[in-house]
């Protein structure tokens, strides 16, 4: 149960085409994570995978049902909205409550699932307030209920985490991979923040101008990126792309090697320093090469390089991703 | 709960009920019609009433003024053209409502326009100082502002009454002005002062409305703004030329159209007032197309139908400059 | 707020706060001249409106209601004076009849002795404050004043509930969905607020008097109750409900409706409130629709009652004077209760 697939969509507001033919495959019970700039369309791919719009050309299928034309309250999913959407004139329980009720279920059935998910999400003593009365990570929680106790097919997170600051944010990631592990429903992870993706995901599906760049498992997706947008957006510092003097096999032209991964060594590439920062166990050096290239390099240990001067840096060729004039991964 | 939200509450608690009740009936009708049909049913009942009381009434307006007789069912009524037209406009002088074919109607004309400018006039400029008053920190300013903007919710019989009464040969104006050594004056009987009466009511009732809108756009302007000018050693006339003035200009150009629109329409407190009277010193335009239509002995509903898109033609330049005016405000 | 004090302060000497600027003495003539003239009208109204018909009749007027004395002498109630007698001195007297100017009066401590002949000019009237309350109740015993206050309350409550109803529903569809033709129902209603009644009069009547609801109450509801004002200022507090919160119920299984009344309806009760508050005053105070529509005595409501009371040739004032209070009631209290809320919406949504 849980598994969707999607057919070919597109969806266009207007002249804009937000979403171009995607295809993608999402095994039942698997944490898929879309990620993407912003303006990538990937909220929008879930709102179409959740029925709040309709793709203008393609078919969404879960568990092999077209359901392109069902409304999104009978597809059997469950979202959790960026700013959570609670009905701030509801208490939490009643905020728990309202879908079960609106699809007529019995009240004990209810109550039973209400204090199940608030036992599960430690939530309990928050009840009968309002969400107005609930802090930024109590509301995150009840959002999550809200969507477990309809016990559905597969949850759609839209940003969850956006609105959290940086360690509530750590500790919610850990929660939903363990709520992940212990529902094993199909989860729709949509984020910005490529460390959510890399950490949460079973596969990452990256997305730029509503087109799929690449679907992969995460350390995949970093060690083999298909083309240069997938190779610059994972990974923290970015990768350094240098051209290469002569097309080498495959066509390549260019070459992308991690910060990571440059090391100073005796002969190599030759880097004007521009500027340092010290990170305590690491040191993060922006300079310049002799063609001019902008280059960074992630060093360990604590380097105190002058602006001006020059190091010498070079990588293992084991470490190195070649692409083609188009971008595409040669190798 | 903040008071806001528990009259909310009280207010839409039977609103809710309703809607609750009506619920199953909504749902199949969803399940019939779907969202579409959900947005009709929506906007039906509003539209429906605009449509039977205010877009057939607007073109029938237009039908009545071309028929004459006194019968009130537009099929009963003979085609007139524009006889009705010409009966109103056709005057050897329009500034001398006797040379006119209907003396009346240009009396009422005159009157109104000359009402318009005084009542507009005063009221903007009292309500602009009232409001600077009201800006300014004062004890129990909750009370002042209350002070000034009681009469706006009274209704003008209310107003049209209690002013009869003050104004009445015996009443409070002539105990005043016999306590300050002054000859009694009979306010509604003397042209000049049954005029002046009508304004100054008017300008009475509606004067707190005004003020609370242009206290509003002084709050608004930016304090940092007043700090400023206070480093720059600005002296006080300045700060108010150059800076409360010209940032309160949206405000005072959305009050100025929003009183003319209203001071063109001036009806109830003058009529209960002075009914018109003396004579016609103080009919105005609305009193005219309500006695012309419904009031007089020969009634003529195409020469009040008329007159009133005569009067329409006015209202409609000046709703649009407040429209535009409001927007301009608003981007402000 | 601390930057308001420089204009709001007293200035003083040299904006020291110390001392008086002249806008300071401009500030407080104005205020107090501005509570003098618009709480004194009122408060004149109250005052008369406790006094008997006689004292009303004078002039110069007293301030605070009074009333002659009485006191009752062989089953008659007899008027007290104060008379000066011919030693100078004074005594309190009833008066017994009056020929001219001439009264018999006797001491009301010994009312079998021989009756005084008293000259009208050496007495005068013995009074005290004294409330006439019976210009209040005899109104509503005596008059249908009852009836237009029934009248007056069915019309307010009635509009105003379906004036929300109505309203709130094309708010809701008019901020909350997309739909062809949006923007031309949009640019209709705001068409219709250059359209007040006062220009559709004659043929509004037309239509009232073919939908058979001439002289009615329904006749003055209806056409009142698709107000432009109570549209816009609904949609513009809607439009700021997230729509998230309506793609959550949608996906909670609730239908177009329930999203109304269950979710949207709760979340612009303070915009209610507003329009609530404002249609209840404006409803009790029409004046021009209903004195058109209604032509029976039996229907007139609370406004159309006291006017054509005070339009009669011999005007009661004492009547009057007291209806009009009681008719301001409803409305003050809605003020004492609700001033901020009323004077917060109107600075917000600019409407009237």
């Amino acid at each position: 149960m849980g598994a969707i697939t999607l057919e070919a969509i597109s969806k266009s507001f207007g002249p804009v085409e937000v979403i171009r033919d995607v295809t993608l495959e999402i095994p039942e019970g698997e944490l898929c994570v879309v990620v993407g700039p912003s303006g990538s369309g990937k909220s929008t791919l879930l709102r179409l995978i959740a029925g709040l719009d309709r793709p203008t050309r393609g078919r969404v299928l879960i568990d092999g049902a077209d359901v392109t034309a069902r409304p999104a309250a009978d597809r059997g999913l469950a979202m959790v909205f960026q700013s959570y959407a609670l009905y701030p004139h509801m208490t939490v329980r009643q905020n728990l409550a309202f879908g079960l009720e609106n699809s007529r279920m019995a009240r004990a059935e209810i109550a039973r699932r209400i204090d199940e998910a608030a036992r599960m999400l430690e939530i309990d003593g928050l009840l009968e307030r309002r969400p107005g009365q609930l802090s930024g990570g109590q509301r995150q929680r009840v959002a999550i209920g809200r969507a477990i106790v309809r016990e559905p097919v597969a949850f759609l997170l839209d940003e969850p985490l956006s609105n959290l600051d940086a360690e509530l944010r750590g500790a919610m990631r850990a929660e939903i991979a363990a709520l992940h592990r212990r529902l094993g429903r199909t989860m729709i992870h949509v984020t910005h923040d490529q460390i959510e993706a890399m950490t949460l995901a079973d596969r990452i599906v990256v997305l730029r101008d509503g087109r799929v760049e690449q679907v992969d498992a995460p350390l995949d997706l970093f060690n083999r990126p298909a083309n240069r947008f997938v190779a610059g957006f994972i990974g923290a510092p970015s990768m350094n792309f240098l051209t290469l003097p002569v097309p080498g096999p495959g066509g390549a032209v260019t070459l992308g090697v991690r910060p990571q991964h440059l090391r100073l060594v005796e002969r190599g590439l030759t880097v004007r320093v521009e500027a340092a920062e010290n990170l305590g166990a690491e040191t993060l050096v922006h300079g310049t090469t002799v063609t001019g290239e902008r280059l960074t390099a992630l060093l360990p240990g604590q380097l105190r390089p002058r602006a001006g001067e020059r190091l010498v840096l070079g990588h293992d060729p084991a470490d190195e991703h070649r692409f083609d004039t188009d971008g595409r991964r040669v190798g | 709960m903040s008071l806001g939200a528990r009259v909310g509450a009280a207010a839409t608690a039977p609103l809710r009920a309703l809607a609750a009740a009506l619920d199953p009936a909504m749902r199949g009708w969803q399940r019939l019609a779907g969202r579409g049909g959900m947005i009709g049913l929506f906007l039906l009942p509003n539209l429906a009433i605009f449509t039977i009381f205010v877009l057939v009434p607007i073109g029938l307006n237009v039908a009545y003024s071309m028929t004459g007789g006194a019968q009130v069912f537009l099929a009963d009524r003979p085609f007139v053209g524009g006889e009705q037209y010409a009966r109103l406009l056709e005057c050897e002088n329009h500034l001398r409502p006797r040379t006119c074919r209907d003396d009346t109607f240009w009396t009422a004309v005159w009157n109104t326009a000359r009402f318009v400018v005084l009542q507009v006039g005063l009221m903007t400029g009292a309500a602009l100082v009232t409001a600077l008053i009201l800006n300014r920190s004062l004890p129990a300013k909750g009370f002042w502002r209350a002070v000034f903007f009681f009469p706006v919710l009274l209704s003008p019989v209310v107003v049209g009454l209690i002013w009869r009464w003050i104004l009445q040969r015996q009443g409070l104006a002539n105990l005043v002005m016999v306590e300050g050594g002054l000859e009694p004056v009979n306010w509604l009987v003397d042209r000049f002062w049954a005029f002046a009466a009508a304004v100054g009511v008017s300008v009475w009732a509606h004067l707190g409305f005004y003020a609370l809108i242009l206290l509003a756009g002084l709050q608004a302007i930016p304090k940092d703004l007043y700090e400023a000018a206070e480093m720059d050693g600005t002296r006080p006339w300045r700060v108010f030329r150059r800076i409360t003035l010209p940032l309160l200009t949206p405000n005072l150009a959305v009050v100025v159209v929003l009183a003319l629109i209203r001071a063109v329409q001036i009806f109830d407190e003058a009529y209960v007032l002075t009914g018109g009277g003396p004579g016609t010193a103080t009919m105005f335009l609305t009193q005219y197309i309500y006695e012309t239509g419904f009031a007089s002995p020969v009634r003529n509903p195409g020469l009040a139908a008329a007159a009133s898109i005569l009067m329409a033609g006015v209202l409609v330049v000046l709703t649009l400059l407040r429209l535009s005016r409001q927007r301009r405000a608003a981007q402000r | 707020m601390r930057g308001a004090r420089f204009l709001t302060r007293r200035r003083g000497v040299a904006g020291s706060g110390r001392g008086w600027h002249w806008t300071d003495i401009a500030t407080w003539v104005w205020l107090v001249g501005g509570t003098v003239l618009m709480f004194g009208p009122a408060v004149w109204l109250v005052l008369s409106s406790f006094k008997t018909p006689a004292a009303l009749a004078e002039f110069p007027p007293t301030i605070l209601p009074y009333a002659q004395q009485t006191m009752e002498i062989d089953g008659r109630e007899r008027p007290l004076f104060t008379v000066t007698t011919p030693d100078g001195t004074t005594q309190t007297m009833a008066e017994l009849r009056r020929v001219g100017i001439v009264a018999q009066m006797v001491d009301p401590a010994a009312p079998e002795a021989e009756p005084l002949r008293v000259n009208i000019a050496e007495r005068e009237p013995l009074r005290e404050i004294a409330f006439a309350t019976s210009n209040y109740t005899e109104p509503f015993l005596r008059f249908d004043f009852w009836r237009f206050f029934r009248n007056s309350v069915f019309v307010t409550v009635v509009a105003t509930a379906l004036t929300l109803l109505t309203n709130s529903m094309a708010a809701f569809a008019l901020s909350k969905y997309d739909f062809r033709g949006r923007n031309a129902v949009m640019l209709l209603i705001i068409a219709t607020l250059m359209v007040p009644l006062s220009v559709i009069l004659v043929p509004l009547y037309s239509v009232v008097s073919a939908v058979g609801l001439l002289d009615t109450l329904w006749g003055v509801i209806l056409p009142t109750i698709a107000t432009p004002t109570g549209v816009f200022l609904l949609r513009q507090y809607m439009l700021t409900i997230p729509d998230e919160l309506l793609e959550a119920a949608r996906m909670d299984h609730a239908s177009e409706w329930q999203i109304y009344w269950r979710i949207v309806l709760p979340l612009a009760a303070p915009a209610l409130a507003v329009l609530a508050i404002f249609s209840v005053v404006w409803r009790w105070n029409d004046f021009l629709w209903p004195l058109v529509v209604l032509t029976s005595t039996r229907n007139y409501t609370l406004q159309i009652g006291l006017n054509s009371y005070a339009g009669e040739l011999n005007v009661q004032w004492h009547y009057i004077l007291a209806m009009t209070v009681a008719a301001i009631v409803p409305v003050v209290l809605v003020f004492v209760f609700l001033q901020r809320f009323i004077t917060s919406g109107i600075a917000s949504a600019g409407l009237k």
